[in-house]
């Protein structure tokens, strides 16, 4: 058994027993992981309030490779992102993010998801009102990406042509083949692709840049992208489970159903 | 599988309770008199025939409405939202609040597929609109200061702003004779965020 320090996020924890928790955790170094925190709930705990949801912090974990449940020795508190609680669609929006890591990233060192998840959730805190959704979407999409769930926006995804947009032609984008498809290959798509017009299309592209601005976008083509991406996550996701966090935030289960129906621009 | 095994298993469901301590605890009660294990026995099967939701506030209870709903003493205008029915006993244990409660059943939890809809906040919302003679002037928000707990109350205050009624939170900060040398940064950051001005009331409430 080897103590590990590790950069952390909490993603999960579950009452153990009367004094215990179990944290999953994402790690920089060992992926996700979970662990005991022994003690945790007792009122004079070490962790004292460290292990929160999204809390973020430098982890010493009591590592074995062959053990599935490690012990978390201790837990210094960099981040309690208290911000993402005081908004319901920034909280929907993280949990969303938490959840495909829980359910895509592997119990492997994998530095490039942990500081996409950690950026991410850094940004959601961050973004002015107007822009929560469009920075939740390039958060998850940015995740995919990291995970090895890149969607393929410039090149076809089935034969690899280069995608021209044209300002009359919605562009097919398929979630099975992972991606854009050009004029050719759209038809011949086993399930019928989305069809994005030119500007769905490049809010897309312009959404799986993190170095892009943020795109505009109104509360329609919001939905639209939320729907776009969740479907996405759900097909290479199809086996993990329901998606409870992911459905909440894609349906906006916090505000209540307003009568006029949503226009679809991207799906 | 013998009897004893039966009760093993059993009681090793229960929260906290592994294999040998449920062991432990079959054999303490084989070796007690018939009518201490009858009377343990008695005891669980009543509370699961009578103990039901209070139909007003949520708490448990086994008379419908609850003792506290039912109290014409207690002040109806205040209520406070907790998350759970042990919550209302904490708070009951303190001895200080002489309002109403409403029980959630649990906190916004996205992750646990627990949503809006699950905690049926609408009927909080009922009985702050239709407060009818007993009408609601204060909402006390008093879930846990979990991100949850905190994301449920923001959802709470939002929901309850168009009916105008005074929506508070529960203070957080250093506990009752805790020590600052021990508490952690995140709970100083916030009890200094919380600080207030001294007053003679507050004397006159410590004393």
């Amino acid at each position: 058994m080897s103590l590990v320090t590790t950069p952390a996020l909490v993603l999960q924890t579950y009452r153990y027993s009367e004094t215990s928790k179990v944290v999953r955790l994402a790690t920089r170094d060992l992926g996700v992981q979970s662990a005991i925190a022994k003690g945790a709930l007792r009122p004079k705990s070490r962790f004292g309030a460290g292990l929160e949801l999204l809390s973020e912090g430098m982890a010493q974990l009591y590592f074995r490779e062959t053990r599935e449940l490690h012990t978390l020795g201790a837990f210094d508190l960099v981040n309690l992102r208290r911000d993402l609680a005081a908004d319901v669609g920034r909280f929907a929006g993280a949990t969303a993010l938490t959840e495909v890591m829980l359910k895509m990233a592997p119990p492997a060192p994998l530095p490039a998801a942990y500081d996409t998840l950690t950026s991410a959730l850094d940004a959601l805190e961050r973004v002015p009102p107007g822009e929560i959704d469009a920075a939740a979407v390039r958060a998850l999409w940015c995740l995919l990406a990291v995970l090895g769930f890149e969607p393929s926006l410039a090149r076809c995804a089935r034969d690899g042509a280069a995608i021209e947009p044209a300002a009359d032609e919605p562009v097919p984008f398929s979630v099975a083949d992972g991606g854009a498809l050009c004029p050719r290959c759209g038809p011949t798509s086993a399930q019928p692709p989305s069809r994005l017009p030119l500007r769905a299309y490049a809010d897309l592209v312009a959404l799986n840049d993190p170095r892009a601005e943020l795109p505009p976008l109104d509360a329609s083509h919001a939905a639209a992208h939320r729907r776009l991406v969740a479907r996405f996550v759900r097909y290479h996701l199809g086996e993990a489970g329901p998606l409870s966090a992911l459905d909440f935030w894609e349906r906006r289960a916090w505000v209540p159903p307003t009568p006029t129906p949503i226009p679809s621009a991207a799906s | 599988m013998s009897a004893i095994d039966d009760l093993v298993t059993e009681l090793a469901k229960l929260p906290g309770i592994g294999r040998k301590t449920a062991q432990r605890l079959t054999f303490y009660l084989l070796k007690q008199p018939v009518e201490s294990a009858v009377r343990l026995a008695e005891a669980i099967r009543t509370v699961r025939e009578r103990v039901t939701s209070c139909g007003v506030c949520g708490t448990l209870t086994d008379e419908d409405p609850c003792t506290i709903c039912r109290d014409p003493r207690r002040d109806a205008s205040v209520l406070c939202v907790v998350e759970e029915a042990s919550d209302v006993t904490a708070i009951e244990r303190a001895g200080r609040f002489r309002g109403r409660y409403h029980v959630l059943g649990g906190r916004l939890s996205p992750l646990e597929g627990i949503g809006p809809e699950a905690l049926g906040f609408d009927r909080l919302l009922a009985r702050v609109a239709n407060g009818g003679t007993a009408c609601v002037g204060e909402v006390i928000i008093a879930t846990n200061p979990s991100m949850e707990g905190e994301v449920t109350a923001t959802y709470l205050q939002q929901l309850l702003k168009p009916t105008g009624v005074r929506v508070t939170r529960i203070a957080r900060g250093i506990p009752v004779g805790g020590d600052l040398e021990y508490a952690d940064g995140v709970t100083i950051a916030q009890a200094l965020l919380a600080r207030r001005d001294m007053t003679e009331s507050d004397k006159t409430e410590a004393g």
